[in-house]
């Protein structure tokens, strides 16, 4: 296959997989309004454990890894998957409940560097700073893959379950628990006010979005091969950030437009770039330095994104205000818009279709 | 028992650098309300302004580096938050957008660092110095002056607070920043100040640690940060006294755990002390009532 082919599927592969990737931190920072900065550790986490559950024993590979046990493929990224969310749990049961936005931030963005420093020192967990490699292609012996046809049949393997997964997170933001998550967004005062139990949904929040990381973490070390600390510095949570900011917050249509923009033109456009002679490293730090700005500019000139989040309204929102005899005001901003629909529909429709 | 006092020398040593740091994130999150997530940043980037003058431009003695490189840092400071950070802070309600905004200033600065000055580590020019036995000690000459640096930087920053109309404008606003400006207070003045010495602390912490350590990385802005935001946490977030306190308590168990463990958990000591204090003491061990 000609080596332009195997640059487009590879490029294919991470658009679906920044897809997974922005979905689960959308519905943790979009929807919820958990300002996780420790994203990259759970997909790290869902990385290492599928690539260790899929490797045979460690005995005679050369590296040191817990759990090898040969499984297939759909069970070792679900088994990724929840691991990330074992973790996620873990973390919101200790933090949630006692920490406001900003420290909440801080705890796990120390959550992310301290297991970045624990995977890289504690060499039996998941080999070290080499990290793990030689994981096996899955299903290639199954279909008789060469190295060759694995990409765009993987890549065509990651859309599919994007696709999948794409379906569950829209039922989820439609359905009544997505409307919950995003009145906490708005207002987490306004929502316990009306009887919701915001710590429990802000830890459904947690663990959903941090399946999807353990997935797309997951493919990744499934596509490679390999995957090490060099991988997830926390700068990468930022990268998923800025897809979510350039694409569209709390929109999943404008998810794959951001992961579009923001991974295929900044990320891999320096691979087509020249180097400057001398500096061969300085293309992607001015690269890196562009994704900040870039996202920075987009904050200030359309906050709302390329495609901004829909202004869901309830049918029975013109009833409620009619009988109540207000005017209904047009909010203009997507974040007052949600608490107008949001806070109304709690109050008129939660009880029907909830209980 | 030799072991644990040559541990715990080292680990006041971390802690002057970390009480400096600690104290200059306290300072402007009080002040402002929001978290700098570049902070460790502004540190990396202070020690290199202080490489910039000690070994490319003038050749300053390092000391005098020092204190050009930490007021670089602060003025740069002031300019972050005349430009970008204050902008978001007064535009958008919810403090999200700004925390990104510092999120992603942390990743600019980390790599114009490396476009700059490159991956590789670099060394302040300065003497090696012989180790002096102080008592069960262990220390450099080097590493008592930033420990005294640091002892009088807390005596300042203490004196600045109770004593000076500046300092009590700081209190004023950290207690509540609508009433003290109802009062009277130029807030806009006094939050460029704090910038700058938030700034120039962060610029000074991270020069002493390149001090201290024998070489300039960008390390600071990754890992250095997490020891920071223990350091602040444990004491009490928004509580300048409770950051100091915070220092010394993670700047030696840091060092003491270093010596009976293996070296490399050291982070993960102080993120153990973290998640107890988030257990039994969610405020901190010096917090303010109504705050976290």
């Amino acid at each position: 296959m000609p080596a332009f082919w195997y640059y487009v599927f590879t490029l294919i592969f991470f658009l679906f997989d920044y897809f997974i990737l922005a979905m689960g931190l959308n519905i943790q920072y979009g929807e919820t309004g958990i300002l996780n900065f420790a994203y990259i550790g759970f997909v790290a986490i869902g990385s290492y454990v599928t690539g260790a559950v899929s490797l045979p024993s460690s005995a005679g590979t050369g590296q040191q890894y817990i759990l090898g046990l040969s499984l297939p493929f759909p069970i070792n990224l679900i088994i990724g998957g929840l691991a990330a969310s074992a973790l996620a749990l873990f973390v919101a049961l200790i933090t949630l409940r006692r920490l406001r936005t900003d420290y909440l931030a801080m705890v796990l963005i120390s959550l992310s560097l301290v297991l970045w420093d624990l995977i890289n020192n504690y060499v039996r967990l998941f080999n070290g700073a080499d990290g793990l490699y030689n994981v096996p292609e899955p299903m290639a012996s199954v279909f008789k893959l060469t190295t060759n046809s694995f990409v765009p049949f993987f890549a065509g393997v990651t859309a599919a379950v994007a696709l999948i997964l794409w379906f569950l997170m829209s039922r989820i933001t439609r359905s009544p628990l997505g409307r919950t998550f995003r009145a906490i967004r708005d207002d987490a005062d306004v929502a316990a006010a009306l009887g919701k139990g915001v710590f429990r949904y802000q830890l459904t929040s947690m663990l959903i979005g941090a399946f999807y990381a353990g997935i797309g973490g997951g493919l990744i070390i499934q596509f490679g091969g390999s995957f090490n600390t060099s991988a997830w510095l926390p700068g990468e949570t930022f990268v998923i950030f800025a897809v979510i900011i350039v694409g569209g917050v709390g929109n999943n249509l404008g998810l794959l437009v951001g992961a579009l923009l923001v991974e295929t033109l900044l990320i891999h456009l320096p691979a087509f770039l020249p180097d400057i002679p001398g500096h061969p490293e300085l293309i992607q730090y001015i690269d890196a330095m562009l994704i900040g700005i870039l996202l920075m500019v987009m904050l200030w000139f359309r906050p709302q994104g390329m495609i901004p989040e829909r202004v869901r309204r309830s049918p029975l929102l013109s009833t409620f205000s009619k009988s109540d005899g207000q005017q209904v005001v047009v909010p203009t901003s997507p974040s007052s818009v949600m608490t107008a629909t949001d806070s109304a529909a709690l109050r008129n429709v939660d009880e029907k279709d909830e209980s | 028992m030799a072991q644990f006092w040559l541990a715990f020398g080292f680990g006041l040593v971390t802690a002057s650098v970390l009480a400096i740091a600690a104290v200059g994130l306290s300072l402007q999150f009080g002040i402002t309300n929001y978290i700098n997530f570049a902070y460790g940043d502004f540190m990396a980037l202070g020690a290199y302004f202080t490489y910039a003058l000690n070994s490319e431009f003038l050749h300053l003695n390092v000391w005098i580096a020092l204190v050009g490189g930490s007021l670089c840092m602060g003025l740069l400071a002031v300019l972050f938050n005349h430009f970008l950070l204050g902008p978001f802070a007064r535009r958008f309600n919810k403090t999200f957008y700004v925390l990104i905004v510092t999120f992603g200033l942390s990743l600019i600065i980390l790599n114009a660092i490396y476009s700059i000055w490159g991956a590789n580590v670099r060394a302040y020019n300065m003497k090696i110095e012989q180790v002096l036995h102080i008592g069960p000690f262990l220390l450099t000459r080097n590493q008592l002056i930033v420990m005294a640096i640091s002892v009088v930087m807390m005596l300042l920053v203490h004196l600045m607070l109770k004593t000076t109309r500046l300092g009590k404008s700081m209190r004023a606003m950290s207690d509540n920043t609508t009433l003290a400006m109802t009062s009277g207070i130029d807030t806009r003045r006094i939050t460029t100040i704090t910038w700058f010495l938030s700034g120039t602390l962060a610029g000074l912490a991270g020069s002493v640690l390149g001090i201290t350590e024998g070489n300039v990385t960008p390390a600071p802005g990754e890992l250095f940060l997490f020891v920071i935001f223990a350091a602040v946490i444990v004491g009490g977030v928004g509580s300048i006294y409770g950051a100091m306190a915070g220092a010394v308590l993670i700047g030696l168990a840091t060092e003491i755990s270093a010596a009976f463990f293996n070296a490399s958990y050291k982070l993960d000591v102080a993120f153990v002390i973290l998640i107890l204090t988030l257990l039994f003491r969610p405020n901190g061990l010096f917090a303010r009532p109504g705050r976290a």
